[in-house]
């Protein structure tokens, strides 16, 4: 479990932003600093290390992304949400690769914010890198490779459609967290649309079957009645 | 090669068969010019007209490719423009939205009004309509997914999801799919792209229609194309409006007061153009409005 009162630093180039923001964030129990940019952002982290950094990906001086990078790369793993600023799948998925431990696209509800605040807090280990960090996520038989955008069950590859492999990916970098179909949609498509829910729903089935998981009695997926999904398997992460 | 090349065959043998005819008889052939047989003078007629013509294609044709390639890459162009001028509106408008929504959480509890509401049902109105800007210019690009999909199954599904809204309305709706002498066969696509495409054609349908209005979705497949029609006995739209149904964000006189943002048919055309595929649209004011989405079938596909 994490602090009573976690610290959240607020990085976006728009005051506007910021301040409504870290205001939205005290209101529902966090400390806030904020930064304009990506070198104030760094200095910042140094200076006084929040539990969680917020980090816009555009930004002059120096963007999200960068700043992202030189963390990592000092062994800096102090979780991570980006707000993205381009809808592209591409876009996403280099955020999950780069170390981010979550990402949303702009503009976003607070509350949805507050939620994976939450949720990223609740899995961090201080320290550790996050699991969205490896690059092979084993959970018991199952094996998903990232970079090769494979997954085995018992060494034997599953034949999945890429949006599939999409989706399990961010099951097993999120496990035990309850995943509404919305946020599911957009980690999927990058954009909600109205027939949006049952297309999630198609690709959890698709899961299931080439995992042979039954959804009765699961042992990954797990459909929570009215809400989403989550994963129940333990996830291990290596390298 | 060009069908109208073959003209230039027409001078060379007619010549060559008439110079020959006349040699052969021998009794009629006389020099007719710089003492040259008639025979020859035939021969020589034939291939230089073959030539004039052939210059002539060339030239039409040269000119014609020249003019389509400016026109196609004119049209490259502007596509371009188009795209990152919604990227751009798209990236403008999002850092506001966001600034907003933030301090409009934080008012929160503490205005608990009728205007708080309206202000927020409008900023989810504008956050919807970015949203959609981005689905635009993200499905002109991004990679489709093909695999196979049925059409037919997609259409129940679709007609499924409008139940309620019809039958709030009062509207009928038939859907028409061919049994014999053989289903609808199975086209290759995205499936999720499909089916938001055809719901938002049913959805379109429904919701400019009225109480008693009928609502058809027929589907069959011709040859080389599978053809899904969607046709509503509603207002039908002005043939001022006709062509610009498809572009972005334009809402005809009939849809004001219903709420849409003018993006769902420019939607469907992205789609279905991304799926080698065609729409079009007829109409009649006052008695109703057909949309015709046609998709290769598999064997037929560019």
């Amino acid at each position: 479990m994490y602090k009573v009162n976690p610290l959240i630093l607020v990085v976006d180039d728009e005051p506007d932003i910021t301040t409504n923001l870290a205001a939205f964030l005290q209101r529902t129990g966090f400390l806030t600093r904020t930064a304009a940019d990506g070198e104030a952002a760094l200095e910042e982290i140094q200076q006084e290390p929040p539990d969680l950094v917020v980090l816009d990906v555009l930004m002059p001086r120096l963007d999200g992304r960068e700043v992202l990078r030189q963390m990592r790369k000092a062994g800096n793993w102090m979780p991570v949400i980006l707000l993205t600023q381009v809808g592209e799948s591409f876009e996403r998925a280099m955020a999950l690769e780069e170390g981010a431990d979550d990402y949303l696209n702009k503009p976003f509800d607070p509350h949805e914010l507050v939620a994976r605040i939450r949720a990223v807090l609740r899995r961090a280990r201080p320290g550790e890198p996050p699991l969205s960090a490896s690059w092979m996520l084993v959970s018991g038989a199952l094996r998903l490779e990232r970079r090769s955008r494979r997954v085995y069950l018992q060494d034997q590859e599953l034949v999945l459609t890429p949006k599939a492999v999409l989706l399990l990916e961010y099951l097993m970098t999120h496990p035990d967290e309850l995943l509404s179909r919305q946020r599911l949609l957009d980690v999927v498509w990058g954009w909600e649309y109205p027939v949006g829910s049952r297309a999630v729903d198609t690709r959890i089935a698709e899961l299931r079957r080439a995992m042979d998981d039954d959804a009765a009695d699961p042992r990954y997926i797990e459909t929570v009645p009215g809400q989403g999904y989550r994963f129940i398997g333990c996830v291990e992460g290596r390298s | 090669m060009k069908r109208h090349w073959l003209w230039v065959l027409l001078p060379l043998l007619l010549a060559g068969v008439l110079g020959f005819v006349i040699s052969r008889v021998g009794s009629f052939n006389p020099t007719v010019y710089l003492r040259a047989e008639l025979s020859i003078l035939t021969q020589i007629c034939g291939v230089g007209l073959a030539l004039l013509l052939a210059g002539w294609f060339f030239v039409k044709d040269y000119s014609e490719a020249a003019r389509q390639s400016t026109r196609e890459e004119s049209k490259t162009q502007t596509d371009e423009d188009r795209r990152h001028f919604l990227q751009r509106l798209d990236h403008e408008l999002k850092n506001p939205l966001t600034a907003i929504q933030a301090g409009l959480a934080n008012l929160g509890e503490r205005l608990d009004s009728q205007t708080l509401e309206s202000i927020n049902a409008q900023t989810q109105r504008l956050s919807r309509l970015v949203m959609d800007l981005r689905k635009l210019s993200d499905l002109e690009t991004r990679p489709i997914e093909f695999t196979l999909v049925n059409l037919a199954e997609i259409l129940k599904t679709v007609a499924g999801m409008t139940e309620e809204s019809r039958c709030v309305k009062g509207i009928k709706l038939t859907l028409n799919l061919p049994q014999a002498p053989w289903p609808l066969p199975l086209v290759s696509g995205d499936g999720d792209l499909l089916m938001l495409a055809f719901h938002n054609l049913l959805d379109n349908a429904i919701k400019f229609s009225e109480s008693g209005d009928t609502v058809e979705v027929r589907a069959f497949e011709d040859g080389t194309m599978v053809v899904v029609e969607v046709a509503d006995t509603g207002p039908g739209i002005p043939e001022e409006e006709l062509p610009h149904v498809w572009e972005e964000l334009f809402r005809g006189q009939g849809a004001r007061g219903i709420s849409g943002s003018g993006l769902g048919l420019a939607l469907v055309r992205v789609i279905i153009e991304r799926h080698h595929g065609q729409v079009n649209l007829r109409s009649r004011t006052e008695q109703g409005t057909m949309v015709i989405v046609r998709l290769p079938l598999i064997d037929h596909q560019k």
